[in-house]
């Protein structure tokens, strides 16, 4: 087989691969993506598709290194931005709410850091008020007794995943990307100055650039190509309720615990926030844990307490790279010229604004926003990443 | 009935054994355990054991006309006298994080973990149903629903019925409704099981089987009630329930050949087996090419994949009550024995047994189309606007497109754009459609027989949940 | 004795104490027990064995109740047609 040729090669069809593959196509860029199934099954399948504006909690049930909140409020900001554009760009619905959320505190230390928060918030330009616990019940009767503070973010909003990833996709199709499911990736080389990537039964590919937007199997990938990056595969569990009347109309996360609770257009309550599966699977069948269930579902109905009175339909895991900060990570690999790699969580908010930045970086322009403390080079040699902490 | 709050420890019941599903193989395997000495429990979601084929009849219906089924009731007097813990109204609905203790449902919604050494799946069967345009119309049933209402409750389903589908149960279900003082205005079978030829060949080999359906033939022949051959329903429609259904070529399902006025119509293909907890439990699953169904791995003792795990009778595969019965002594025969009890002598006898009724059951299934092959047929007749999905409102066209369009031919990413098998029956009715669906849309290609199991295997009240989560018991944890 | 009187929507049904709450509605010709939340076409009992949740009712005040699993008991009040689950009326006030 004679080999191919592409400007790029983007390595995984979620969220992030089809946002990146949009903006370098539309640039003009030639663009083949390839994933090992179908286009945006795994993590931005299964993704609450929240969009995180107000800060987010700062670790997740089981995480070692708490988030850096201060760094990360300004992008989670651009993030919130890029999103406007999103609709009109693709030309598709992407069920683009701005619904509002309530960030909860139970204790007198969360109630510490909301406060602390909300200042960080207001240095990054994001507006959100800070409620005690009566004030909170008020602006939303359904939350519970133990509520005793809140920060409302009226920005904080929901995209439809699963609108989400095919509209980048064709969109990216539009412009004249190829996509190319069920490949999965045999072989990453260096071929000249550029590389060659090998996926399914097709003939090698020859591209100067390479996307590594693998999500869980980021490090996988990246490992074809002789590259050791400190990113762990983990699979956090969703759990959905039946049907209800339209009832709670925003997203009510907590600041100290892993909970996101929201009512998807469907009528089923979706109740999220990081909980572990029993084991990540890269054959994409983690296993969800029981106890996560149990764990999960108490913080929800002690919270909401009306939760008590549903029904438990459903539980599923999605998969996520965690890197060992659980800061994202974007840009280019040292001494692996042309390798871009970017993941880690929240990445459903980031799509858009990672889709562009992954252009810029590709181009070798300014990207939007600055992310130069994000690169892998942090995760290459995780022992001096922790010195150097 | 709850069981009493002795046997239960801070909502731990811990036995020797615990089967899950009191129908026939379950019943027959915790008597003999019981019997042993074992300590015993039956976990069962009905409100009273028997499962689907003793069903008990309400006590008006025994009163009038007796049981239909006495041995169905000795079994169970059976196992009550021997202090087997009965906990009827019980949904098992998940497995703790040790991949061994279950977690059910009280009917009152306490919350039950459930321990044993050994865990005997016996969680029966349930029918095979095709989608087709207005089957989720009110009057629109499975055959089963309307035995147990002719049978159980002494209640006909309609007044003008016709029974649809494949398979020998047809028959003693229009029997019923006729006892039951319907009009059954016919039988269609999608296949021709009922030629003299067939007939000859199968009495050679086991006359009971041809006996018995000889009978339920001649009771039809003298209510008058035709039985069509190579006929599937295509079509049902009415406003708030059936008043019509369309029967059309089994060779040719786009083309009608005859309209019925009716109240009711009951529509089945015969059974598949209910793997759920089977694979909750981690037990390695099959599809079963004849069938298309999915199946638990096991040996002739019921073993699976995991140690101390078995699956019995109808969950193990179809084979009927006789099988059921025998695969459910046998696995309670080889658990004795391993456990350095029970009688050698009896596992021989009961193997030959079990061997002798897998072979009866596959020569009555040679009477009748392959399962898969009718199902692969009714698919890629089935018009864009049948729903599919009855819980989602789901189409067909709704499947082909999310199947072809954005998922590849993934049968899990077309349940994900679709929301096919989404709903509170979690695919159970639809997920073999959507299967095959997909499957056409990748050009025939065998996958996935259907959607992976998932917690709960049915709704379970979030009370429940917060229940379990504080009695925290030891011993839950992988 | 086993003729007995029951509820369903607030009219009196004649039913069978013992007998299964579906065999109560079919022998009724009350067959349209709720409609899909999707589509709001008319559904009632299908499998008649705790499979479908097309049987879905709300007996003495629980909801989500499936019939074919529930015996009559006398007295008892029936209500289909409701959703499965009602919820606390809507409240979110912010914007």
């Amino acid at each position: 087989m004679s080999a191919r040729t592409a400007d790029a090669v983007v390595i995984g069809a979620g969220v992030l691969g089809a946002a990146a593959a949009f903006h370098l196509a539309r640039a003009g860029h030639r663009v083949i993506v390839v994933d090992r199934g179908a286009p945006g099954r795994e993590g931005s399948g299964t993704t609450a598709g929240n969009l995180h504006v107000q800060a987010v909690h700062t670790r997740r049930p089981g995480q070692e290194v708490p988030l850096d909140s201060a760094r990360f409020l300004p992008l989670q900001r651009a993030a919130s931005d890029r999103w406007e554009k999103v609709e009109a760009e693709l030309d598709a619905s992407v069920e683009l709410r701005r619904s509002g959320g309530f960030t909860i505190a139970e204790t007198p230390e969360q109630r510490a850091e909301l406060i602390a928060k909300h200042a960080w918030e207001e240095r990054a330009g994001i507006a959100t008020e800070v409620l005690d616990g009566d004030g909170a019940r008020a602006a939303l009767p359904l939350l519970g007794p133990t509520v005793t503070a809140a920060t409302w973010c009226p920005l904080d909003g929901y995209a439809n995943p699963l609108l989400t990833t095919p509209a980048y996709l064709a969109a990216a199709v539009r412009h004249g990307a190829q996509v190319r499911p069920f490949s999965p990736v045999r072989a990453v080389e260096r071929s000249g100055s550029g590389w060659r990537v090998t996926a399914g039964t097709d003939a090698p590919i020859e591209t100067p650039r390479v996307l590594d937007v693998a999500g869980p199997w980021l490090g996988e990938i990246a490992a074809l190509a002789g590259i050791r990056l400190a990113m762990t595969p983990v699979a956090i569990q969703m759990h959905v309720t039946v049907r209800l009347p339209e009832t709670l109309r925003h997203l009510v996360q907590h600041i100290g615990e892993g909970l996101s609770v929201k009512q998807v257009t469907a009528g089923n309550l979706l109740v999220g926030g990081g909980w572990p599966a029993r084991r990540f699977d890269p054959d994409g069948r983690s296993p969800i844990s029981a106890a996560s269930v149990l764990g999960n579902m108490a913080q929800a109905a002690r919270v909401l307490p009306f939760v008590r009175e549903l029904r438990l339909l459903r539980a599923w895991a999605g998969p996520l790279a965690a890197t060992p900060d659980e800061m994202p990570v974007i840009g280019e690999v040292p001494g692996a010229p042309g390798f871009l790699v970017a993941g880690g969580t929240y990445a459903f908010t980031f799509a858009p604004l990672w889709g562009e930045t992954l252009r810029c970086l590709a181009e070798g322009t300014a990207p939007p926003v600055d992310v130069h403390d994000l690169g892998p080079d942090r995760l290459i040699t995780p022992v001096s990443f922790e010195e150097a902490r | 009935m709850t069981v009493s709050h002795d046997v239960l420890s801070h909502g731990v019941l811990s036995r020797d054994v615990l089967v899950v599903g009191g129908g026939p193989a379950g019943l027959s395997a915790a008597a003999r355990l019981a019997a042993a000495g074992l300590t015993v429990a039956i976990a069962d979601e009905q409100p009273e054991l028997g499962g689907q084929y003793f069903r008990r009849p309400s006590p008006a219906v025994l009163r009038a006309h007796g049981d239909h089924r006495p041995e169905g009731g000795r079994l169970i007097a059976r196992v009550r006298e021997l202090g087997v813990d009965c906990l009827t109204g019980h949904l098992v609905w998940g497995v703790a994080d040790d991949g061994r203790t279950l977690f059910a449902t009280a009917p009152d919604g306490a919350a039950v973990r459930l321990r044993a050494r050994h865990v005997i799946v016996a969680t029966g069967a349930y029918e095979r149903t095709h989608p087709f345009p207005g089957w989720q119309l009110p009057g629109v049933t499975t055959p089963g629903f309307a035995q147990h209402l002719a049978a159980a409750d002494g209640t006909p389903v309609g007044r003008r019925v016709l029974v649809a589908g494949s398979g020998p149960f047809l028959l003693p279900v229009a029997c019923s409704l006729l006892d039951a003082g319907a009009e059954v205005i016919g039988v269609a079978e999608a296949g021709h099981p009922y030629t003299p030829s067939l007939r000859a060949t199968a009495a050679l080999r086991h006359p009971a089987r041809l006996r018995e359906l000889a009978g339920y033939m001649a009771r039809l022949a003298r209510a008058r009630v035709p039985i069509w051959q190579g006929r599937v329903v295509t079509g049902a429609s009415g406003d708030d329930s059936v008043s019509a259904v369309t029967l059309a070529a089994t060779a040719d399902p786009s083309r009608p050949v005859g309209t019925f006025a009716v109240d009711a119509v009951c529509v089945g293909y015969g059974f598949r087996p209910q793997t759920e907890l089977a694979r909750l439990l981690g037990c390695e699953i099959r599809a079963d090419a004849a069938t298309g169904d999915a199946a638990p791995v096991t040996d002739a003792f019921g073993r699976t994949s995991r140690p101390g795990v078995y699956v019995v009778g109808e969950a193990a595969g179809i084979g009927g009550v006789h099988l059921a019965r025998a695969r459910g002594r046998l696995t309670a025969a080889h658990i004795l024995a391993a456990r350095g009890g029970g009688d050698r002598r009896e596992i021989v006898r009961l193997a030959a047994r079990t061997r002798a009724l897998g072979r009866f059951t596959a020569l009555g299934e040679a009477l009748y189309p392959s399962p898969a092959a009718l199902q692969d047929a009714l698919v890629s007749a089935l018009p864009d606007e049948t729903v599919v999905c009855r819980c989602e409102a789901v189409t067909a066209s709704d499947v082909r497109a999310a199947a072809t369009d954005r998922a590849g031919g993934d049968l899990n990413a077309a349940k994900s754009w679709s929301r096919a098998g989404m709903g509170p029956c979690q695919g159970r009715f639809c997920g073999f459609a959507v299967a095959g669906l997909v499957r056409a849309a990748r050009g025939g290609e065998r996958g996935e027989p259907v959607f992976p199991a998932r917690q709960p295997v049915r709704p379970v009240p979030v009370e429940t949940l917060l229940a379990l989560g504080e009695q925290e018991p030891e011993g839950d944890a992988a | 004795m086993s003729v007995t009187r029951i509820t369903v929507d607030g009219e009196p049904v004649d039913a069978t104490a013992g007998s299964s709450l579906t065999a109560a509605f079919v022998a009724a010709r009350r067959w349209r027990l709720r409609d899909n939340p999707v589509s709001g076409e008319p559904r009632g009992p299908f499998c008649g064995m705790g499979v479908c949740f097309e049987c879905e009712v709300t007996v003495d005040g629980r909801p989500g109740v499936r019939a074919c699993l529930t015996r009559v008991v006398p007295g008892m009040t029936v209500e289909t047609g409701a959703p499965v689950e009602t919820g606390p009326p809507s409240v979110g006030t912010r914007p």
